[in-house]
């Protein structure tokens, strides 16, 4: 047999090898609940998906975007002419050139890897497999140079004397039986999982999508386990999407926990995922950033062991440190939904076995007995608006714009931001009004920390409440409402347009209807994203434009719009209180300080009392709103 | 931060609904003329509306009946003309979110018969009234019914002019006070005895009234919770009147008060000084709170957000008084709504405001010159609109605090020179006995804000003309104060004065003779300082009594402190020589009057009060070199225009002197010069 014969047979067996790896590697995902998935339609849109939707995300980081289309193209294209050539033996001088091509190109972005690995390496970059990858790469595309070269008619058909060809055989093999045999188990195992990931994503209507998709699926209160306790329990797609993580660590390196030195980091959180489900059963191989504080090599799971727990796989410190602020899911280049993982652990954490820890507890019993998050009385909701007069919508009434006031309305530092917008919304002449002792909390918080039946009882009542009054738009000064009402009543029946005041006050301002002077000097304004705001609903430009219609100096941090940092007081995590080395707000306020501005402008309750607790010299913390009306009565 | 909920809760009482729970209680500033509301009070209880408040109550003692004077400015709520007027009042403040009532006040024998209609005094016994000393008729039949009528029609106008509700007075021990309580009414009649004959006639004046107003108005009364008075009302008879008051189905709120003014020292204590501690009487008001279900309100010392909110969380009561803590900033719910709790300029209890208003003076706050006097002076100093000045204050008492502040609030650059180590000046000295200590929080809060403002405060510098010149000052105030003056007498040099015993730099004597030739504060504050360290003390004073610059709420306090050290007063004795003879000093005493009697007395110290000198050597080297050589227009400074001079073309630089740095006066004086120079700077 000769050399080009048997690289035919290694080639043959690598893809026999590697076949069978995928169908024990599916096994395991098939051990997951059913899903329903666009079995032929998501195939069909894979390429849109991934040259789009996929590099879209991937392009943020150009050095790896280029490397990548490098390595991954030349590889994908080298691997088609490769089978071609030296599978079925076509003999083509111009195929055997264009695959020497592709081959130099796939070296080439072999060098980058390596350089990228060896050189200054990110520390949020994952060792172990993934640091042999090179050298694989390099493996393959020279073995398959030496081998191609008679093809292209630059060398004789090499015999088993030739040394050449035997390096290039080595190479070839090793090349082959990484990149193909190993494919879904060693590192290439991002190509394979991650191609079938977009093709049947969790969230499919998320590819090509404007706005983000974030709206949660209602827990099934009937069914017989709630919510996921060991990997089997995720859905089958979902076991997958874990499978499709590349290791980046652009989560990690996004995390406002894993900034804090509080016990999580996405990245291993997704990799405990795998390790528990495909039945390695330890976290000892994984060769990232641990999760601060904890060791690694301590955590054991199993496809049907629970896997959180201490000594599980994930500790429970680690489930409740997320704010799910979303960074994660944004700087995911697999677009892996880790927020969803979450919530579905903690769904089962909360409702079958009642472990939520610190002061989470207390407030999910007042939300089921008061139904606001603190225990007071509903009547007390407009207690700051006593001398506002304000219209209370009764049952079968009728407004133009809906105000849902939310929990801030129990707080002091919030009711300025609620008497700022009033007075806006007063100036501008809207008709409008509130619920009054009618609305209840919409239950985002119950949900976020997996409380899904409290968020159904509230959603539903809401709902309820809502249908027996009219009104064209709902408005609130509350991203946590905003997203509940927009994203995560729909699933329960409620249809509402739904608008964040900073967008309803733009559309005034562009309408003529509130007329702001603009500031003559004054501090420098850094204005913070609220995640519920940015990368839960699309919306960035819209106080940003306030800002600017004001005249504000406006300055940006270098972590903003969708891609801003957590304020830490997202997803119940104020409650939950893990502790870790700093606090997430006291960094937050340091990126604002950083850009000299004298006032961080927020939009959101939650951001606004996490910042204004950040103690010593700091910039003030002001709502967008507030700013507006000063502008606005500054010009009266 | 604390959020202070119970504060900020609205209160319903029937249709008037109250936004929080701050309340300024009804009270008379003396700023009304002719028994009709001023724009001066409309502006001065307009503020608190501005400022938040939930309920302003008006129209302190409001005279319902013609024999009523209007001793302290009180409105004359006795015939229609006064409507317009309340619907104007009722008008600005609902304007700004507040409620507002009328107190109605008979005030009985409290009043002065030899003013307003020259009319006599009416009581249920003729005893004599001991602090407006008026001998008053005891009532007939007739007199009953007239004034029940004047009442309820005096509530029928509050209602007409837009008012949200009626007070009747129950307390100050003013008419239905006085047949209350059994100290004043010694009737053998049907309104006299018994405690149900003792409330009749008040009852009959709530029916009337409420008649009169309808079941849908709100109408309450102010009534002490214990007259702490020696055959007065006790708490437990003052709780039975509560009991049976609030189930008369008549009344809609009850407003506690502790004491009764029966004499000076039942004065000192309605309207207490720092010398009662924080909430001296909230627990009366409690009492009466666990005994009845309608709202209670209360007023007395209760100053800060912690007691305020303490009182209305732990259900004391239900609508928390600070009537006094608005007139030191009538802002107070505002800026703690817009969390600028560290702003609040918070009432020390000098009491400085009731003082004068109890000798029939227009009420000033000692530290806030912007109130009263919301027509020309600001509670918020806006930025000057001309370019950025350079602004020097030398001097960190209260006078140069507020000069710094004020000229920082308009947007200049202040620098602020203080001799000593610390700011404050000679209030340091004035809080040194121990009941006097709050009055520290004068300086502190001007202190935090001129912090806050960024003034460049140099402590530790004692500033001379040419460190003051080198500063390039576009505008320099000199607030140094002044420094004591023992007086005009022969051998005044053996003389240790208050500053000296004061500040510990001289140790007091065994026997101390201390002569107060000022007549406010400083001499009793020095006298009970020397006794308090077991000095044997003689206070003599030329006046006809010590203290005789102090008022009623606060002459009492020293008084009996003074006495109960031990302290030896004698009034109407001028000293005119001190000499030494051995080791010890002898001090001669005219008699004020009989001028040709004359007393000795040998003692081991005599300390003299005799107010301050200025401080103004600094002054008269920079003169020369100022644009206005240091004068101001007072014509135009008084009529609140442009008051400044050009003498001296040639001059770089304003110059004002404020306070003692002018000549001696008080701690409101040195702010009042410097908030109405400043704030045209």
């Amino acid at each position: 047999m000769t050399i080009a014969a048997t690289i035919g047979w290694i080639l043959g067996l690598a893809l026999l090898t590697g076949g069978t790896m995928a169908l024990l590697r599916a096994r395991r995902w098939a051990a997951g609940r059913p899903a329903r998935v666009h079995w032929l339609g998501g195939l069909l849109r894979l390429p849109r998906s991934y040259f789009v939707d996929l590099h879209h995300i991937v392009a943020r980081d150009a050095y790896a975007a280029h490397m990548h289309v490098a390595a991954a193209g030349g590889f994908v294209g080298a691997v088609l002419v490769v089978l071609v050539v030296h599978l079925l033996g076509v003999e083509s001088i111009i195929l055997a050139w264009i695959l020497l091509g592709l081959l130099a190109l796939m070296a080439t972005g072999a060098f980058f890897v390596l350089k990228r690995r060896f050189g200054d390496r990110p520390a949020r970059l994952s060792g172990g497999g993934f640091n042999r990858l090179p050298y694989s790469l390099f493996a393959f595309a020279f073995g398959f140079i030496l081998l191609t070269l008679p093809d292209a008619g630059v060398a004789a058909p090499y015999g088993w004397s030739s040394s050449l060809g035997l390096i290039g055989l080595a190479l070839g093999a090793w090349g082959a039986a990484e990149m193909l045999a190993a494919m879904p188990v060693g590192p290439m195992k991002h190509a394979f999982a991650g191609a079938l990931h977009l093709a049947w994503h969790p969230r499919f209507e998320r590819l090509g999508a404007e706005r983000p998709v974030v709206g949660l699926v209602p827990t099934d209160l009937a069914a017989d386990k709630l919510g996921v306790e060991t990997p089997a329990d995720f859905a089958w797609n979902r076991l997958l999407s874990f499978d499709a993580c590349v290791q980046c660590g652009r989560c990690e390196e996004a995390c406002p926990a894993f900034a804090a030195g509080q016990p999580l980091n996405p990245k291993k959180l997704i990799q405990d995922l795998v390790r528990a489900m495909d039945g390695r059963g330890s976290d000892a191989d994984y060769a990232g950033s641990p999760y601060p504080g904890r060791e690694i090599g301590m955590a054991h799971g199993a496809p049907h062991a629970p896997i959180v727990g201490d000594g599980a796989m994930i500790h429970p410190d680690t489930l409740w440190s997320c704010t799910t602020c979303r960074a994660c899911v944004q700087e995911c280049p697999m677009m892996i939904e880790h927020v969803d993982a979450i919530v579905d652990l903690r769904r089962f954490q909360v409702l079958e076995r009642g472990a939520v820890p610190g002061k989470a507890p207390e407030t999910l019993q007042e939300l089921r007995q008061a139904d606001t998050q603190s225990g007071r009385p509903l009547s007390a909701r407009l207690d700051w608006a006593a001398d506002l007069n304000l219209l209370v919508l009764a049952e079968g009434q009728s407004c133009d714009l809906l105000l849902w006031l939310g929990e801030g309305a129990f707080d002091l530092r919030n009711q300025r931001t609620l008497r700022a917008l009033v007075r806006l919304l007063r100036a501008a002449e809207a008709d409008f009004a509130v619920l009054g002792a009618e609305e209840l909390d919409t239950g985002d918080l119950a949900r976020r920390l997996g409380d899904d039946a409290t968020f159904q009882n509230l959603a539903r009542r809401n709902i309820e409440a809502l249908a027996k009054r009219s009104f064209k738009r709902i408005v609130t000064a509350d991203p946590h409402v905003l997203n509940s009402l927009r994203n995560d009543y729909p699933a329960m029946g409620g249809n509402y347009e739904v608008l964040h005041h900073t967008q309803l006050l733009q559309e005034l301002v562009a309408g003529g209807r509130l007329n702001p002077a603009k500031r003559a000097g004054g501090a420098a304004i850094t204005y913070h994203d609220p995640c519920y705001l940015g990368r839960y609903n699309g919306e960035t430009a819209a106080p940003r434009a306030l800002l600017d219609a004001i005249g504000a100096e406006r300055r940006e941090m270098k972590r903003s719009g969708m891609r801003s940092m957590c304020c830490g007081g997202g997803g119940g995590a104020p409650l939950t209180d893990i502790p870790g080395e700093a606090r997430i707000p006291d960094l937050r306020m340091a990126q604002a300080a950083e850009t000299g501005a004298g006032i961080v402008a927020v939009a959101c309750p939650n951001c606004a009392v996490m910042l204004e607790g950040v103690v010593g010299d700091r910039p003030e913390v002001r709502d967008v709103a507030e700013l507006l009306l000063e502008a606005v009565e500054g010009a009266a | 931060m604390a959020q202070y909920e119970a504060l900020l809760e609205p209160l319903q009482i029937k249709g008037m609904t109250i936004r929080n729970r701050f309340l300024s209680t009804s009270h008379q500033p003396v700023y009304n003329e002719g028994g009709r509301p001023s724009e001066r009070y409309i502006r001065y209880q307009e503020e608190k509306a501005i400022g938040g408040i939930g309920l302003a109550q008006c129209g302190g003692a409001t005279g319902i009946a013609p024999e009523n004077s209007y001793h302290y400015g009180q409105i004359d709520g006795s015939d229609d003309s006064v409507i317009p007027y309340y619907k104007e009042l009722s008008g600005r403040l609902h304007k700004h979110g507040a409620v507002c009532t009328i107190q109605l006040t008979h005030g009985g024998r409290r009043e002065r018969w030899d003013s307003s209609n020259w009319l006599p005094t009416f009581a249920p016994s003729s005893r004599r009234e001991p602090v407006h000393r008026s001998f008053p008729k005891e009532m007939e039949e007739f007199d009953f019914e007239r004034i029940r009528q004047c009442y309820a029609d005096a509530a029928v106008r509050c209602r007409e002019g837009g008012i949200d509700g009626v007070e009747v007075t129950f307390a100050s021990l003013t008419l239905i006070e006085q047949f209350l309580s059994p100290a004043v009414n010694h009737r053998s009649d049907e309104y006299g005895g018994s405690l149900e004959n003792r409330m009749r006639f008040g009852l009959e004046v709530l029916a009337r009234v409420r008649k009169a107003v309808g079941d849908d108005y709100v109408v309450g009364i102010r009534l002490p919770g214990d007259e702490l008075l020696k055959e007065g009302l006790g708490q437990e008879e003052c709780v039975e009147i509560s009991r049976r008051l609030a189930t008369s189905g008549l009344i809609d709120y009850i407003s506690v008060v502790g004491a009764t003014p029966h004499d000076y020292i039942g004065t000192a204590k309605i309207w207490p000084s720092m010398w009662l501690p924080s909430a001296a009487f909230l627990h009366l008001a409690s009492g009466i709170k666990a005994e009845i279900d309608l709202p209670v309100f209360h007023a007395t010392r209760i100053v800060d957000l912690a007691t305020a909110e303490r009182a209305l969380a732990d259900g004391h009561v239900d609508m928390v008084g600070m009537t006094r803590a608005f007139i030191a900033d009538p802002h107070f719910p505002k800026k703690l709504r817009e969390g600028r709790v560290d702003d609040i300029r918070q009432c020390v209890g000098a009491t400085y405001c009731i003082d004068r208003v109890v000798v029939g003076h227009d009420a000033v706050c000692i530290q806030n010159a912007a109130t009263g006097r919301e027509q020309t002076m600001p509670h918020v100093v806006p930025k000057a609109e001309k370019p950025r000045r350079k602004v020097v204050v030398v001097g960190a008492g209260p006078g140069g605090l507020e000069a710094a502040r004020v000229s920082a609030e308009r947007g200049h650059d202040v620098v602020l020179f203080e001799r000593d180590g610390v700011v404050g000046g000679q209030t340091i000295l004035a809080g040194k006995v121990a009941w006097r200590e709050p009055l520290s929080g004068v300086p502190r809060w001007l202190d935090s804000q001129i912090k806050k403002l960024g003034v460049d405060l140099r402590l530790g510098v004692e500033a001379d003309a040419d460190m003051v010149r080198a500063e390039n000052p576009d505008v320099v105030v000199i607030a140094t104060g002044g420094r004591p003056n023992p007086g005009y007498f022969k051998g005044a040099e053996h003389c240790t004065t208050t500053w000296d015993i004061l500040s510990g730099r001289v140790e007091p004597g065994e026997h101390v003779l201390l002569h107060d030739d000022q007549g406010a504060e400083t001499g009793p504050v020095a006298a009970l300082f020397l006794a308090q360290r077991g000095a044997k003390v003689e206070v003599a004073t030329p006046e006809r009594k010590l203290a005789v610059e102090l008022g009623e709420c606060t002459f009492p306090a020293h008084l009996a402190e003074l006495y109960k050290a031990g302290v030896v007063i004698t009034a109407d004795h001028r000293l005119t020589e001190v000499y030494p003879e051995g080791n010890k000093l002898v001090a001669v005493l005219r008699n004020e009057y009989a001028q040709d009697m004359e007393e000795e007395r040998v003692v081991d110290q005599v300390v003299a009060e005799h107010g301050t000198l200025p401080n103004d050597e600094i002054y008269f080297v920079l003169k020369p070199h100022s644009r206005n050589l240091g004068d101001v227009n007072l014509l135009a400074l008084a009529a609140n225009e442009d008051y400044r001079v050009t003498a001296n073309p040639e001059g770089t630089f304003e110059l004002y002197r404020v306070g003692d740095a002018l000549t001696s006066r008080n701690i409101h004086a040195a702010i009042y010069d410097s908030l109405r120079l400043c704030k045209s700077f």
